[in-house]
């Protein structure tokens, strides 16, 4: 009884408190008592999942939907690391949007919406196994969906009609293989996966195709080419923190898909060097070339920022790709980096673009003059993405290049971290203009220099979160320990 | 530190580190000495001090760095952390040196990293001192090759080695001179020190790298020198003096590699000629500060006469001038001879047959030593050009030479002039009695290339030695009386005397070559595959909904006709439109809008005319007669055909 509270609460909490924020027509109008109310929910949230990351080996099984689909629940150390990087940036952007958001009713559903999302999160992050994980996918991408369209205007709904066509199909090629794995082999997350040639005989090669489409469909929501199109589309016209939580949190959990499929389900020996194995790295790595271009010729920010998260995701699945212990280490550290860092571009942006009203990336000439914190935030997550040391996007390229290259993979252990490497020269690229035309404009140029005042509550998320992206670079000792720990259950 | 960024920094001190953090202390302090008055009446000097100390911060790491993460780390630092004093005046021309900074260091940065994965994966380990006996072991020498050339290529942007040398003639004049004179003098340097790494430690002994390494260094130092002669702004002199004086170092460079085991004077010549053009370097760019400082101006015409009747700055330009220039007394007579007998040694030891696998000829090396001679005369050539220009000529308007022989006190700062004389004494010292000297330094610092064993002391004033200077000497005499006083300077009609720029602007390789590849061709090439690759699915969801899944048309009244009349009258009136649109095209007539005709109107109201016509028809008795008539005759003919 005593576990079932500690792994359930983290979950229900934040979604009772976010229906109710919903429900309760107080909130309607009262902001300062909705703002109250979220600050004590997410005290209270935090404390909750503090206390039940503490748990060892938690496991709770919620009820049956079949006899033979259980909807269970249990904390591991993969589990708890993405669970710690969603309440980070979680709060980071709940802090930022106090004063982003416009002061009108639909604040409200944001933040109900923000708090139910909160808890489907740390459901996903405590799956046990498949079919939990699947059910909350799927409400995870129609929850999200409010803060996509929050605005409401026709830019807005039909961005978020293609992340809704987008996400189902990809849930759906997950589900696709859902049935044959939950025909064939153990849909429970085990450590290192359940299979095997042996055991499955004449239907390994089929597996592996299927192996291969739930790569792709959790591929989706990780932006994997072909199925990225959402992303540039959808992270734009979402609010800034809602744009930041988009492309720091959500995406990841196409990630933490693909890792429970992979590692837990199938198992590295079952994919490793198969040809699953390769075109998964191949689109990768095109995916990685690919988003940095696009985002090296895209002149509106946000989608700039997006394109950018198209190419970092896809530096963690050519992590996973590589099957490699190394690269692993380097994709989870990717992950919390990737969060940081691009919640505080996507926060820095929003700051920005909420100051002046502009979008486009020549409009932010000078803008060092006017908001200097901002950009300097701007700045250094810049140079972590990419990969300048000590930052922790230098550390996490290290262990994947590294990783790739020790990996038996034939030339695509060497053309990975050349396309990384070149990667990192286009994101050069497209972030240090705006950080070097911000801060020095030129001489001759016209820019307004009128110093604007930089709100306590839209400031300290970013530096807290590149604060803790410095930090994650300058000393990754604890935190590699903690990957290491979570990558040993990988069964590399 | 054992958990620093992970894999923790080590940080070594033996002779050759514990020398260079000694010359890049000195050299900051005189620099910082200098910026108080230079930086002066600057905007943004906090910046401009902020990122000066953290730039020193970083080159103390480069140079103090153990393992090649370590020198990484900091290298990749110091390179970010320059890239303000570029861009500090913040002109223009300014920002778009820093950027070609930028982009090359971040670019070289990248690459430098590649060779480390590189290394790193294929022997275990990146400690400096371990890898000569690790790349000997490894078997995949292609591999290794591949990996030095990819370090070769991040410290050499770095070092301004051709062809990665681009960003340096036009970084150093739009610098603030006590930054160039660093930028010049250490932070090549850093670069230098690299491929010293490569040199020594990797591949020593490798006869295939050394070649190569020369060759980079021959085509930079005579480059450099001849880019130098053309030049008529003297901080561009001085940068591409620069490149030259790399150059002559990774010739060095190239050497020690080459001798291997008897490399002991290329060693010393390689080390005392860094030591030399950092001094050199800090001199004259603080010179070209205070020349700026009070004449605004760089180009020659306009400074021209500056240094008349200023005994103390004439002294402490010609000791960096005439050092630089390789004359006998000086430090750089002393490099440049050991680097040359380098050379000669390398020669005779071919032509001895001592030498495996060797690449080149004796007579190629021959060539080379000659090349050497002529950068050697080119060096003097531009020196005296810029000396004689700053202190012998006049300058052209008589009022502004008026104002420069006024400045007799004021030109510096006591500060300014103390950090000046300081630095040119370091460099009489050196070079007057170098054996007390040099060789000293020499010793000190050759451990880091392993040459330990003694050599016998150079007299560096024998016959011998000298000729080589006074080879150098007549060249550059000849150079300078024939080319430049000739073709160089323009007189015009009152027989006043120009400088002018005779270099072609349109072959630089930056505007040629590296930004069009760089910034159009390669980024076109991609954005189009990207491009088709983003598309992917869009398209294939438009192309879904355009056929199999296309939306049932919401059900629209229409105002005239029937459905018939509509589609027939639409598709004509697309017809018409188009054809008149082709029409006044082809005319190239505007005035007359196109219209089209409303075939869909017309068609429509005819069919209403019909309609209207049919039911008075239908409706007539007539009508009925006719159809009871058309009956009849039927069944009549059926009737009479059974």
């Amino acid at each position: 009884m005593e576990n079932y509270i500690a792994v359930m609460l983290p979950i229900i909490l934040p979604i009772l408190l976010g229906l109710f924020v919903l429900i309760n027509p107080v909130y309607k109008h009262n902001r300062r008592f909705l703002i109250g109310t979220i600050i004590a929910s997410g005290v209270l949230i935090v404390a909750v999942t503090v206390s039940a990351l503490d748990l060892e080996n938690a496991e709770y099984t919620l009820f049956y939907l079949t006899r033979a689909l259980p909807i269970d629940f249990k904390i591991d150390v993969l589990g708890r690391f993405f669970t710690v990087i969603v309440t980070t940036c979680w709060i980071a952007e709940t802090v930022f949007s106090f004063r982003y958001l416009p002061e009108n009713e639909t604040e409200r559903r944001f933040h109900g919406f923000n708090l139910i999302v909160l808890g489907i999160l740390y459901a996903l992050g405590f799956s046990g196994n498949l079919m939990t994980f699947y059910m909350f996918y799927e409400l995870m991408t129609i929850l999200s969906m409010p803060l996509v369209i929050h605005t409401m205007d026709h830019e807005a709904v039909m961005a978020g009609l293609k992340y809704l066509f987008f996400s189902f199909a990809g849930a759906y090629c997950a589900l696709f293989g859902f049935y044959f794995v939950q025909h064939d082999l153990n849909i429970a997350f085990t450590e290192g996966g359940s299979a095997s040639v042996a055991l499955l005989g004449d239907k390994a090669p089929f597996m592996l195709a299927v192996a291969f489409i739930m790569i792709l469909g959790f591929g989706v929501k990780a932006g994997l080419f072909p199925m990225h199109g959402w992303l540039p589309t959808a992270h734009p016209v979402a609010p800034a923190p809602a744009s930041a939580f988009l492309s720091g949190i959500i995406v990841k959990m196409g990630v933490l898909g693909t890792i429970r499929t992979v590692y837990y389900i199938f198992g590295a020996d079952f994919l490793r060097g198969t040809w699953v194995q390769y075109t998964w790295m191949g689109l990768a790595l095109f995916t990685v070339f690919m988003g940095s271009m696009l985002a090296y010729r895209e002149k509106i920010l946000k989608k700039r920022l997006a394109y950018s998260t198209v190419s970092q995701l896809s530096y963690i699945l050519f992590g996973l790709a590589a099957m490699d212990a190394n690269a692993a280490e380097g994709a989870l550290l990717h992950v919390l980096a990737h969060a940081f860092i691009k919640s505080t571009l996507f926060l820095c942006a929003g700051a920005m673009i909420h100051a002046t009203g502009k979008i486009r990336v020549e409009d932010f000439k000078g803008i060092g003059k006017k908001m200097p914190i901002t950009l300097w935030c701007f700045t250094i997550a810049s140079l972590g993405l990419i990969g300048i040391p000590p930052t922790a996007g230098f550390i996490s390229k290290w262990y994947l290049c590294v990783g790739a290259l020790r990996s038996p993979l034939g030339s695509l252990s060497y053309l990975g971290p050349v396309v990384l490497l070149v990667s990192a020269a286009l994101t050069a690229g497209y972030l240090l203009p705006i950080t070097i035309h911000g801060f020095l404009p030129g001489r001759d140029a016209v820019v307004d220099t009128e110093p604007v005042h930089e709100h306590k509550t839209m400031v300290g998320p970013m530096i807290a979160l590149m604060v803790l992206m410095l930090f994650a670079g300058l000393f990754p000792g604890y935190i590699m320990q903690f990957i290491d720990a979570a990558v040993s259950g990988f069964g590399l | 530190m054992s958990d620093f960024c992970g894999f923790g920094l080590t940080f070594s001190f033996d002779g050759f580190r514990i020398l260079y953090v000694g010359i890049a202390t000195f050299m900051w302090v005189m620099m910082l000495l200098f910026s108080r008055e230079y930086m002066g009446h600057e905007e943004n000097r906090v910046r401009y001090y902020v990122f000066t100390l953290m730039t020193y911060a970083a080159t103390i790491g480069v140079f103090l760095s153990a393992d090649l993460f370590t020198t990484f780390l900091f290298f990749e630092v110091m390179s970010f952390t320059s890239y303000v004093w570029v861009a500090q005046e913040e002109t223009g021309e300014a920002l778009r040196a820093a950027g070609t900074y930028l982009a090359i260091a971040v670019l070289g940065g990248l690459v430098m990293l590649m060779g480390i994965f590189l290394l790193y994966t294929s022997l275990g380990t990146l400690q400096i001192d371990q890898l000569r006996a690790a790349v000997a072991a490894c078997r995949e020498r292609t591999l290794m090759y591949v990996a030095g050339g990819c370090l070769a290529f991040g410290f050499g942007a770095k070092a301004g080695a051709f062809p990665l040398h681009i960003w340096l003639p036009k970084a150093h004049p739009v610098a603030p001179a006590p930054a160039s004179a660093l930028l010049s003098g250490i932070l090549t340097k850093a670069g230098v020190y690299g491929i010293l790494i490569t040199c020594s430690q990797m591949f020593w002994d490798d006869a295939f790298w050394g070649t190569a390494i020369l060759l980079i260094g021959v085509i930079t130092m005579f480059w450099g020198a001849f880019l130098a002669l053309f030049s008529i702004n003297i901080k561009r002199t001085l940068a591409c003096s620069s490149l030259s004086q790399i150059g002559f170092i990774l010739v060095g460079a190239g050497m020690i590699c080459l001798l291997g085991e008897e490399s002991a004077l290329a060693v010393r010549g390689t080390l005392l000629h860094m030591v030399n053009h950092s001094l050199i370097k800090l001199v004259l760019f603080m010179a070209a500060g205070a020349v700026y400082m009070n004449a605004h101006k760089l180009t020659m015409n306009e400074v021209r006469g500056f240094g008349r009747n200023k005994p103390l700055f004439h002294i402490i330009f010609l000791s960096g001038a005439l050092s630089i220039a390789g004359i006998p007394l000086f430090g750089g007579y002393v490099s440049k001879t050991l680097l040359h007998e380098s050379i000669v040694e390398y020669r005779h030891l071919l032509s001895e047959g001592a030498v495996q696998r060797a690449v080149f000829a004796p007579e190629t090396i021959t060539l080379i030593e000659w090349i050497f001679l002529v950068s050697g005369g080119l060096t003097v050539a531009y020196m005296t050009k810029l000396y004689i220009c700053i202190f012998i000529e006049k300058n052209a308007d008589a009022a502004v030479q008026e104002r420069y022989d006024g400045l007799k006190r004021e030109y510096m700062k006591p500060a300014s002039s103390f950090a000046l004389c300081m630095s040119a004494l370091a460099i009489l010292v050196l070079g007057v009695v170098p054996s007390a000297t040099m060789d000293r330094i020499a010793d000190f610092g050759q451990g880091f290339m392993e040459a330990f064993h003694e050599v016998e002391a150079v007299s560096y004033f024998s016959v011998g030695n000298l000729k080589g200077a006074l080879i150098s000497l007549s060249i550059g005499a000849i150079v300078y009386l024939v080319i430049v006083r000739r073709w160089m300077m323009k007189v015009d009609d009152s027989g006043k005397t120009e400088y002018v720029d005779r270099y072609d602007a349109r072959y630089d390789l930056e505007d040629r070559i590296y930004r069009p590849v760089l910034l159009t061709i390669l980024p076109f090439l991609g954005g189009v595959i990207a491009r088709i690759g983003d598309c992917l699915v869009d398209k294939l969801v438009v192309f879904l909904r355009k056929t199999i899944y296309k939306d049932s048309p919401i059900p629209r009244e229409l105002t005239q006709g029937t459905y018939f009349t509509h589609l027939i009258g639409s598709f004509l009136d697309t017809l018409s439109y188009e054809k008149e649109r082709i029409f006044a095209a082809i005319n190239e007539s505007e005035e007359r809008p196109i219209r089209g005709t409303h075939f869909e109107d017309r068609i429509a109201a005819s069919y209403e005319l019909a309609d209207e016509f049919r039911a008075l028809l239908v409706r007539s008795m007539s009508f009925g007669l006719m159809l009871f008539c058309i009956g009849f005759i039927i069944t009549m003919v059926y009737l009479l055909c059974i």
